[in-house]
Formats: C-alpha cells, sequence, structure tokens
C-alpha cells in the first residue's frame, strides 16, 4: 500500500466515522434542536473527508474538481437549511421567530 | 471489494437507522432525517463514482447537493406554518 493510498484510506475511515457518529446523534437526540446539532458534522464534516480522499487520489482532474464543487454546495448551503429547519421549529412552536414579537414591534 | 466501495456501502446502510427514523417522531424530526440521508447518499454517490470508476456519477452528485438543498429548503419553508 503506497502513502496515497493509506492517505486515502485514513480519509474515507475518518468520513464515514464522522457520519456514523452523527447518525446515531440524530437517532438518540431528544428533540428537534439537538436533532439539528448532530446534522452539521455529518453534512459538513463527512462531505470534506470524503472530498479530501478523493483528491488526494485524483489531485485536481475533472473528477477531483466536480468533487469539490459538489462539496463547497453542501458545505455553504448546509447552514442556512440548518437555520431554515430550526426558524421552522421555532415558529410551529412559538408562533413566531423571534425572541418577544411584541417588543420587538414596539421598539 | 475497494476502499471506496467499502465506504459507499457503509453510507449507504445509513440509510436504513435515517429511515427508521423517518418513520417515527415529529415531521420537523422526519426533515432533520432527510437532512442528513441527503448529505450521506451526496457523499454515497461520490464514493461510488470513484468505487465504479464513472465520471458521470459526480456530476450526478453535484446536482444532487444542490437540487437536495433546494427541496429540503421548500419542505422547511412549508412546515413552518402547516402540515
Amino acid at each position: 500500500m503506497s502513502p496515497r493510498d493509506a492517505l486515502v484510506a485514513v480519509f474515507l475511515g475518518l468520513g464515514v466515522l464522522v457520519t456514523l457518529l452523527s447518525v446515531v446523534g440524530v437517532v438518540v437526540a431528544r428533540n428537534v434542536y439537538q436533532r439539528l446539532h448532530f446534522v452539521t458534522p455529518g453534512a459538513v464534516l463527512g462531505p470534506l473527508l470524503a472530498a479530501a480522499a478523493v483528491v488526494a487520489k485524483e489531485t485536481f482532474n475533472v473528477r477531483g474538481l466536480q468533487t469539490i464543487a459538489a462539496v463547497t454546495a453542501m458545505v455553504l448551503l448546509g447552514p442556512i437549511l440548518t437555520h431554515a429547519t430550526a426558524r421552522a421549529a421555532r415558529v410551529r412552536e412559538k408562533g413566531d421567530w423571534r425572541l418577544s414579537p411584541t417588543k420587538e414591534r414596539d421598539r | 471489494m475497494t476502499v471506496w466501495l467499502a465506504a459507499a456501502v457503509a453510507m449507504v446502510a445509513m440509510l436504513l437507522p435515517l429511515g427508521l427514523m423517518a418513520m417515527r417522531g415529529s415531521t420537523l424530526d422526519r426533515l432533520v432525517t432527510l437532512e442528513l440521508a441527503s448529505a450521506t447518499q451526496t457523499i454515497a454517490l461520490i464514493l461510488l463514482a470513484e468505487g465504479f470508476d464513472r465520471d458521470v456519477y459526480f456530476e450526478l452528485a453535484v446536482i444532487m447537493a444542490v437540487l437536495s438543498f433546494a427541496g429540503n429548503l421548500v419542505y422547511a419553508r412549508f412546515l413552518e406554518h402547516g402540515l
């Protein structure tokens, strides 16, 4: 096994481990807000490690660049989705996403 | 089986607990599960593309990364006020 293959195996192993822990966290968490915290490692760190493995093998050819494009989209858009989901949970729970809608209106 | 395919199988296997999770819990719990499932399966597509040595699967992963975001965002916005 060459050093590059070993590096790929390490990145892939870490990526799978992070994603697995993230899945376990989502399953055992008690409410939607806790679950959202566990989504982030699986949706950001896992893809980054997988992309690192692909780039370590392919360098910056078409495959490497397409992988970087996919993972960049996931890393940039993931937090927006997390925020939208948390906002939806709060609106369903409290009727409004603000801490105190009446006080903010009076300000 | 290469290390790529082994990792891809592990990623696809994560659909099982996520699928079970999506069958119970509140509506938003299911949405959170869908978000994580989208991320894991996008990674799985990348790993399968590398494992099977197919360039076209990489394009699928790029498309899935963007479209799954749009789909999940629409769900989040709809669930904010109903269902």
